[in-house]
């Protein structure tokens, strides 16, 4: 996921989470402020009727039948009530304050109610007072309502707030990311230049990032010229070497057994020369010192490869079959090295090879690339190794077959110049086979 | 024949002078760029062999001078580095051929034969050995009125043998030549002698092939 979605996300949640605390504690909140108010007002009255009572008001009640009191206003919303309380009664002690339902005229209601015990004329008397609830009701809903819309309007606002403020926010680091962390470009092709930003973090980063990218650079390319240099500068000794010895092989006076020394040694300078020429095709490869300008016809090279490497398979006695469906125009690419990469690799499934093995090699068109398959029924390698057969210098298998190992590391690099995707699957005492897809 | 080695490593040009000597060439040597436009603008020379990687000169500007200095010679440019530009702009710039190190002085040799051949237009275009007359221009051999089908490779290795009479080519001199710049896995190769099985099998078809000689341990000769 997107990090400035995560931020949108985070934020939103939060603002929700936030505006539901609120929301819930609101009417709670109104409620216990409300009822302060209304609590006050009904002590306030309680002491004014308590004074009427006193100064002797009570007569007129006493006069009424059950010797009790009641008086509401039209819309049943305040009442005042005076009770004796009878001895059966349970007494109570002080006032209390509750939300009681009251009857009036047969309505029950909601009131907030005070009830206040009293002595007189040795009556013990109860004062009710209260004030009806259905408006505070009201305004509770009404305020609940009110903090949900808010709630899912902040919300809704602030996602889109967040989404464009953290997409500018965010805008030089994207940078950052896009222009340089690809995966695929090479150091020689780092993009240095600065992405301006008013965070101090994106620029630190960003600097760091361009100090690590130069360092990584720098050594790659000393690392490329340090292989140059040397390949160069070896060449030269080997090739004294290599010439003194063929002048003493000529030479008719020399001992056979030291010609056939002579000759093994010229096989080891061979193999060095080897190296050092692969190495040097590799790191050639990977400095982008080869033109791809080139178009060729994919069947065409493979029948050259094949008419190159026909010994091999005759001396092996390995039967090569062809299923070439399609052919394919490819370009822009070089030929020399792509027939490299095909020589190496059926040379590869030569040499791991039984024999009298296979080797079928397909060629098929598929829905937006080329597909070639090089396939053999040779003695494959362990599924866990089979990352490793393009790591340069390693040898897996070899006790039957010579070689420096840098075959597959030169297929490797060439197809990764030529942007050609390569899969291997292997099973041991089945065989390999390579997948190029063009 | 006489040939000039630009060449700034004394020993290896020491070795190819040995050897050409050997195969009676008159060899003159340079050390350095200077020295080498000097002899080039004195002396007449049928071969200039010419390393690129000189310390104190451009290897192609002496080549560019040279070609006017000495228009007649025929020039094979030596270079280490097997630089692809250089050996595009070598032969842009007048030579005839091109060389990387290391390099077998056997095919050096074979590769000056082949640009006399091309310089000398068709006089010298057949090669006898024994009953086989091989047509280098058409790349036919003929055996008794009957033309032998060669591959390519069997016809370029029996050329080589017979245009090394009488001496030993190593395997290695022979894959060399027949591969070339290939770039292969195998050092130790003898996928040569496949090649010359083959190649033995057809011939004697066609008549007596006692002068095609395995060297056991080194290689093939063809006797003259």
């Amino acid at each position: 996921m997107r990090l400035q979605i995560k931020f949108a996300i985070y934020n939103a949640l939060s603002k929700a989470l936030i505006i539901a605390a609120f929301g819930a504690a609101l009417p709670v909140v109104v409620e216990k402020i409300v009822y302060d108010h209304i609590d006050k007002r009904l002590i306030a009255r309680t002491e004014r009727v308590m004074k009427i009572i006193h100064r002797g008001g009570i007569e007129d009640i006493k006069a009424e039948q059950d010797c009790s009191f009641e008086s509401y206003n039209i819309l049943k919303e305040e009442f005042i009530a005076i009770r004796p309380i009878l001895t059966t009664d349970k007494i109570p002690a002080l006032q209390v304050l509750e939300n009681k339902q009251w009857n009036i005229e047969g309505e029950n209601l909601n009131h907030r109610t005070i009830r206040t015990p009293f002595v007189y004329d040795n009556q013990l008397y109860e004062l009710n007072i209260g004030e009806g609830l259905s408006t505070i009701d009201q305004l509770k809903s009404t305020i609940s309502k009110f903090s949900l819309w808010m709630m899912i309007g902040v919300v809704l606002l602030s996602i889109f707030i967040d989404l464009g403020f953290v997409r500018v926010l965010l805008r030089p680091f994207n940078r950052i990311v896009t222009s340089k962390l690809q995966p695929t470009i090479s150091p020689t092709s780092f993009n240095f230049a600065r992405v301006r930003s008013s965070t101090f973090e994106f620029n630190q980063l960003d600097h760091s990032i361009n100090d690590m990218m130069q360092k990584i650079k720098d050594a790659f390319l000393i690392e490329k010229e340090f292989i140059s240099n040397v390949s160069h500068e070896l060449q030269t000794p080997i090739s004294i070497l290599q010439n003194r010895l063929e002048n003493i092989i000529v030479d008719e006076k020399v001992p056979e057994e030291v010609t056939l020394k002579l000759i093994e040694s010229q096989k080891t300078l061979t193999r060095m020369s080897k190296i050092i020429k692969a190495l040097l095709l590799i790191s050639k490869i990977e400095n982008d010192q080869y033109l791809k300008n080139e178009s060729v016809k994919i069947v065409e090279l493979l029948d050259e490869v094949l008419e190159e490497i026909e010994e091999r398979l005759q001396q092996r006695n390995i039967q090569l079959v062809k299923q070439f469906h399609d052919d394919f125009q490819y370009s822009p690419c070089n030929r020399t090295l792509l027939f490299t990469l095909f020589f190496n690799i059926v040379n590869n499934a030569i040499k791991y090879n039984k024999e009298g093995g296979n080797i079928i090699i397909t060629t098929q068109k598929a829905e937006t690339n080329f597909i070639v398959e090089i396939k053999d029924t040779g003695i494959g390698i362990e599924e866990s190794q089979v990352k490793n057969i393009f790591d340069r210098f390693k040898r897996l298998n070899q006790s039957n077959a010579e070689g420096y190992g840098l075959g597959l590391p030169i297929v490797k690099t060439i197809a990764a110049f030529h942007h050609i995707e390569m899969k291997v699957e292997s099973q041991q005492n089945v065989g390999t086979t390579f997948k190029l897809i063009l | 024949m006489n040939v000039l080695i630009v060449e700034d490593e004394r020993s290896l040009s020491h070795e190819i002078e040995i050897y050409l000597t050997k195969q009676s060439f008159n060899c003159d040597v340079a050390f350095t760029g200077k020295t080498a436009a000097d002899k080039i603008h004195t002396n007449s020379y049928d071969f200039i062999l010419l390393d690129l990687g000189l310390p104190d000169v451009d290897g192609l500007e002496l080549l560019k001078d040279a070609k006017k200095a000495n228009s007649e010679a025929s020039f094979i440019v030596i270079t280490a580095r097997g630089e692809v530009e250089d050996k595009v702009t070598g032969l842009d710039l007048g030579a005839d051929d091109y060389i990387s190190k290391p390099f077998a002085l056997a095919e050096l040799q074979s590769r000056m034969q082949a640009i006399l051949r091309r310089k000398h237009g068709l006089k010298n275009n057949t090669m006898n050995i024994h009953d086989f007359v091989m047509d280098i221009q058409n790349r036919t051999v003929v055996a008794n009125g009957q033309s032998i089908n060669l591959t390519k490779k069997e016809f370029d290795l029996l050329h080589y043998l017979g245009l090394h009479k009488n001496r030993v080519l190593t395997r290695m001199q022979l894959t060399e030549h027949i591969w070339g710049d290939v770039l292969e896995d195998d050092y130790d190769s003898n996928y040569i002698d496949v090649h010359v099985k083959n190649l033995r099998k057809k011939l004697a078809a066609h008549g007596s092939i006692d002068w095609f000689e395995t060297v056991r341990g080194i290689g093939y000769r063809v006797n003259a």
